[in-house]
């Protein structure tokens, strides 16, 4: 991305707008550049301090499905390319501990403990505000089980599955069988653990466990020396059982094939957002279309009141989704998802073509969150004094469809409202153009 | 009078706008609120309609 290196802009990442004052032509605007506490100028971006730091938490980018350090790059390409040591959790900065492991190992010297906010004041003639949005939290709807069934999961989280870089390599597993598989590896590690103390004992009194097992049982070999050893050898044998339990459930696991994408989750509802989030239906087919890719046997719903295939070429999309990948389109507004035995989710809802209550078993219900005006974007419209529309996204009119309600602002993006990424791309160059003619007429 | 322009968040919306003005001559200041831009985009495995990567 070429923002990093144009000659004309000036990048303020990890900062915030603290205060603006002026009007158009002339704005005073306050920056808060938070400590990284990483020298912006020494970092090389290397990655040895994130290798050896001990402190490991779940990964917001990844959307809680991969762990990441204290230290830290949001991901691998960001830009600017600087690690972030993450306060909150990092040792050093916790209080009573000492780590400094990040500081000894980086061979630029770029950890700064006692690195402190920066403070920034810059004039412009005009500000646009891009703030976007953020995905409705879907614990909001019970009724879908979010967060209570493991495979109920968002269409955000959805793509850092199908991802290359992602947490399971572009894999589609069903988080349960994730865990599943995360628990054997941590029995694997047991049963290693528990062989290598019983050949210690093999090794040193020449027989085989099972042997001296049988033997000790019979009433020899039945001294206090022996009795670690036959301890160790019932607790192995406890432990097999369940191991093997596991073993059979983890080598049963497959790809989840059987998809069930649910629309309109939070949006076009009148409980939480009455506005249509725009883009989910496009981004639905697309994701159905990218899984068949990975897995020609899969088997995709797509469950909605209705597909809105608005714009160029969206409705031919559409409809290859349907002829040439598969895809069911069911009319209905999903009322419940339960669990079954296995941990699929089942789907009940009436199909209202035909006007039955019907049921349908899953993999993996995909949850299309709603697109909401982002999270301190009204402690934003405060600073900037700019006014906001019911749904909390910045106001403009049909007139002048790029000003917010104070001259010199303008707004693009998913902060004026719900689009899709070319939308959003043709909207902020307009934003753009709108500016540069506002100021070469000002000034 | 100025004739800078501060942009407002660093997704592409944000992305787009930066490079639009300065590449009409604008110096253009970007801030963001995470450590790297990119925003929601960056997290698309591929998009749609051309099914190309995101990144």
């Amino acid at each position: 991305m070429d923002v990093g290196r144009h000659p004309k802009i000036t990048l303020y990442a990890y900062s915030e707008v603290e205060k603006v004052e002026g009007q158009l032509g002339s704005f005073k605007v306050t920056i808060r550049k938070r400590a990284r506490f990483v020298e912006e100028s020494k970092c090389t971006g290397c990655g040895a301090c994130a290798d050896k730091c001990p402190t490991v938490i779940s990964d917001d980018y990844n959307m809680g499905f991969a762990d990441r350090k204290a230290i830290y790059r949001y991901f691998s390409q960001g830009i600017p390319s600087t690690y972030t040591i993450d306060t909150k959790v990092c040792r050093q900065f916790q209080e009573g501990k000492k780590c400094g492991i990040c500081a000894k190992i980086c061979q630029a010297k770029a950890i700064n403990y006692e690195q402190t906010d920066q403070i920034i004041e810059i004039e412009v003639g005009a500000i646009i505000t891009a703030v976007g949005y953020d995905l409705f939290d879907a614990f909001r709807i019970p009724e879908y089980g979010y967060g209570r069934i493991p495979n109920v999961i968002t269409a955000m989280e959805l793509e850092r599955f199908l991802s290359a870089s992602g947490p399971t390599h572009g894999h589609l597993y069903r988080p349960s069988d994730l865990k599943l598989k995360s628990e054997f590896a941590e029995l694997e590690k047991k049963q290693q653990k528990l062989t290598k103390a019983l050949e210690r004992h093999e090794k040193k009194h020449g027989i085989s466990s099972d042997e001296f097992f049988s033997k000790h049982q019979s009433g020899e070999m039945t001294g206090d020396e022996f009795a670690d050893w036959a301890k160790q050898v019932k607790e192995f044998k406890d432990f097999a059982a369940e191991f093997e339990v596991k073993k059979h459930q983890v080598d049963s696991i497959g790809h989840a094939s059987r998809l069930a994408f649910l629309q309109c989750v939070g949006s076009r509802d009148i409980r939480f957002n009455p506005h249509c989030s725009s883009f989910c239906c496009m981004h639905a087919i697309k994701e159905a279309i990218i899984a068949k890719e990975h897995d020609p046997h899969a088997h995709l719903y797509i469950f909605g009141m209705d597909i809105r295939a608005v714009g160029k070429g969206f409705e031919e999309y559409r409809n290859r989704g349907a002829k040439n990948v598969g895809i069911n389109y069911i009319r209905t507004r999903v009322a419940e998802i339960t669990q079954s035995k296995d941990k699929s989710p089942v789907i009940w809802y009436e199909d209202t073509l035909d006007r039955q209550v019907k049921s349908i078993e899953v993999d993996l219900v995909i949850l299309a969150t709603a697109c909401e005006a982002s999270q301190g974007s009204d402690k934003l419209a405060n600073l900037l004094g700019i006014e906001r529309d019911p749904s909390g996204f910045y106001r403009t009119t049909d007139d002048e469809p790029l000003d917010t309600s104070r001259p010199g602002i303008f707004t693009c993006g998913c902060a004026q409202g719900p689009k899709d990424i070319p939308e959003s791309v043709a909207q902020a160059s307009s934003a753009a153009a709108r500016a540069a003619q506002v100021l070469l007429r000002q000034c | 009078m100025s004739r800078d322009v501060l942009v407002i968040g660093g997704g592409i919306a944000g992305i787009q706008a930066s490079l639009d003005l300065a590449e009409m001559g604008f110096k253009t200041f970007m801030v963001e609120r995470l450590p790297s831009i990119g925003g929601k985009m960056s997290q698309l495995d591929k998009t749609f309609p051309t099914n190309d990567c995101a990144l």
